[in-house]
């Protein structure tokens, strides 16, 4: 098993104190999520319907005209590659490590590329598996430039898989709108921008006849009842959606000028979490982690992932630890 | 008679906004205060002998002044003129639009970085960590407490010297009135008689605030949250404006690493740069209110004695 954000219990194994007093910056995911309002029974007690609204609201959410709700898009990431023969697959770097695992996993000829080499290796990849916003480095692409890229890619049978569980404060940049057209695949989370990430929903956008092969794969209920009914209601919350994706932009600034002014600038980011690299990161994550502050480390580039501070309390422990590390 | 000049007082300061820094009174007063306090502020004294000091320093500041105010008054001649003078110099109604539109105008443009900048004029926070939209509303609600209806309070109950008195008082306040270990003892006496001053004048401006917003909201936030303030004239004003605007204001704050446990004011959404503006015309719509509500008095005064 790869190693993740959000290992607490592990961290005050290793730097004591108890998990309610910690700090836990290492995940990216939204601290102030969907506040779930009591489910119905039936949603309990009964086998889950496909009627119930969940994939009406999402294509409306997302802007698509199909989609498969999966148990969180961890589970498609697993599961796409056994959809494939073998292939030549690109995955970018750095990014979210299980999609190279699962490729791998499943006899494909992986390789990780940087963003810079990107375009470069397209001729020789049958599939090319993207992090859209970057996640740790929050790299950008333009939709065109995508789009000409899955062009190339569907011509000769590819796929173009692009993971966007980082994208909901920044809509304009998705591809779901553009999904539908064999070879593109666009992956969804209510995880991180909504923040219910223990109940594993995502969504896979793409066309038909892909969806039902993995629909077949994944079988029947693969949602859980209460997991689709609080999906449902967060999806079709647009004040609350709304009013978050203006909070987590404004939180997101504060959070960059916070470690720029404590002399670690952020080299990329989005709204949810900053990445900065640093030479002596895993000497920052360890001060932080004896202050009970939880950071990602990645060893390779040596960086750090910052994610949002849930609280005003928390804001200022961030400040003045960073303030005591770099003094 | 008063409502009139309070009419043109307004008017002067709506065409003519702040006078020009080197006309600006509160600027070479300023200097005088500078000039006491380096005679008469000693740290090293005890806690009386300081009080005791600020409280002397803020007589020979205030009440010379005040006492050439009542003494001009008694020339015709300088009545009107002098009234009107001290009112408009008094007054900042168009000095906190001159202060908020450029953040208004940052954030609509999507400049941050720059409302950020602008914001940090008018607010004493920690800039880089404080929300500009909360800040700026804050401080034009309560800037809207000392930059016109306390002093428009002061000059309906007494004339030049009362204005002269409060906005000396409240300048004083503003560069004593802190819990620092320097002003602690020497600005108590100016922190407090800014307090007394404001007391009235404070819970009219939140009735103003609340009648002319959401009034439960407000007047429910106001008797909730303004006994939590720190500030016992700035918590109304500020509880009672945030629940009229339905915003939530306030809150605990990080303070260059130190938590200051601030309680929230108001009841709704955080607020965005339309906010801003709903804010200026909040206090602008209560100023009007006030003098409409003097016309009528005034008005009815004379049908009286009249009748």
């Amino acid at each position: 098993m790869l190693e993740h954000g959000g290992r607490l219990r592990q961290a005050v194994a290793r730097y004591g104190g108890v998990a309610a007093d910690w700090l836990d910056l290492s995940t990216g995911l939204n601290p102030h999520g969907y506040p779930v309002a009591a489910l119905p029974p039936a949603s309990w007690a009964r086998l889950p319907e496909p009627d119930d609204g969940l994939e009406d609201v999402a294509r409306d959410y997302y802007g698509c005209d199909a989609l498969l709700p999966v148990a969180g898009s961890q589970s498609a990431i697993q599961m796409l590659p056994w959809l494939r023969s073998r292939s030549r697959v690109s995955v970018m770097e750095p990014g979210y490590r299980e999609h190279f695992e699962s490729w791998r996993r499943a006899g494909h000829e992986v390789e990780g590329v940087s963003v810079a080499e990107l375009r470069r290796r397209l001729p020789d990849s049958d599939v090319l598996v993207l992090i859209h916003p970057g996640n740790p480095d929050g790299s950008r692409f333009g939709r065109d430039e995508l789009l000409d890229w899955h062009g190339v890619l569907a011509g000769r049978g590819g796929w173009l898989v692009v993971d966007e569980a980082f994208i909901d404060t920044e809509p304009g940049l998705s591809l779901a709108a553009a999904t539908g057209r064999p070879g593109l695949i666009v992956l969804r989370s209510v995880g991180k921008f909504f923040g219910l990430a223990g109940i594993r929903v995502g969504f896979v956008l793409s066309d038909l006849s892909l969806l039902e092969a993995l629909k077949e794969r994944l079988g029947p209920w693969a949602v859980s009842g209460p997991g689709r009914e609080a999906a449902r209601m967060a999806l079709a919350d647009l004040d609350w959606q709304r009013q978050t994706r203006e909070r987590l932009v404004v939180e997101g600034g504060r959070l960059r000028r916070l470690l720029t002014e404590n002399g670690l600038a952020p080299a990329g980011g989005c709204s949810l979490f900053q990445w900065v690299r640093h030479a002596d990161a895993a000497a920052i994550h360890e001060q932080l982690a004896v202050r009970a502050i939880l950071t990602r480390l990645f060893d390779r580039p040596a960086s750090l992932r910052f994610g949002l501070p849930p609280d005003e309390t928390g804001w200022c422990r961030l400040q003045n630890a960073l303030r005591n590390i770099a003094g | 008679m008063t409502v009139l000049l309070m009419l043109v007082g307004c008017a002067l300061d709506w065409r003519l906004g702040e006078p020009a820094l080197r006309w600006h009174p509160l600027v070479a007063f300023g200097r005088l205060v500078d000039r006491v306090e380096a005679l008469l502020l000693r740290p090293a004294q005890g806690p009386w002998r300081q009080t005791l000091a600020g409280f002397l320093g803020w007589l020979l500041l205030v009440a010379p002044w005040t006492l050439l105010a009542a003494l001009l008054l008694r020339w015709p001649a300088l009545y009107l003129p002098a009234s009107v003078l001290g009112l408009y110099w008094a007054l900042g109604f168009r000095s906190l639009h001159e202060h908020a539109q450029p953040v208004i105008a940052a954030l609509k443009s999507g400049n941050e970085t720059m409302a950020r900048d602008r914001a940090s004029l008018i607010v004493s926070r920690d800039a880089s960590q404080m929300n500009i939209e909360a800040s700026t509303i804050e401080s034009i609600l309560e800037n809207g407490l000392d930059a016109v209806f306390g002093a428009l309070f002061w000059f309906v109950v007494a004339g030049l010297p009362g204005v002269v008195l409060y906005r000396l008082a409240n300048t004083l306040d503003a560069r004593w009135g802190y819990r620092t270990p320097r002003y602690r003892y020497f600005g108590w006496c100016a922190a407090r008689i800014d307090d007394l001053l404001n007391w009235v004048p404070a819970r009219l401006t939140a009735l103003s605030y609340a009648l002319l917003g959401s009034t439960g909201t407000a007047l429910r936030c106001w008797r909730q949250q303004a006994p939590g303030c720190e500030s016992p004239n700035g918590g109304p004003v500020m509880a009672s404006g945030a629940g009229a605007l339905e915003l939530r204001l306030g809150g605990p704050a990080c303070y260059h690493g130190i938590l200051k446990a601030k309680p929230w004011l108001g009841n709704g959404a955080a607020p965005q740069a339309e906010d801003i503006e709903r804010a200026l015309k909040l206090v602008r719509n209560a100023l009007l209110l006030w003098l409409s509500v003097g016309l009528v008095l005034a008005g009815y005064m004379t049908w009286s004695t009249h009748a």
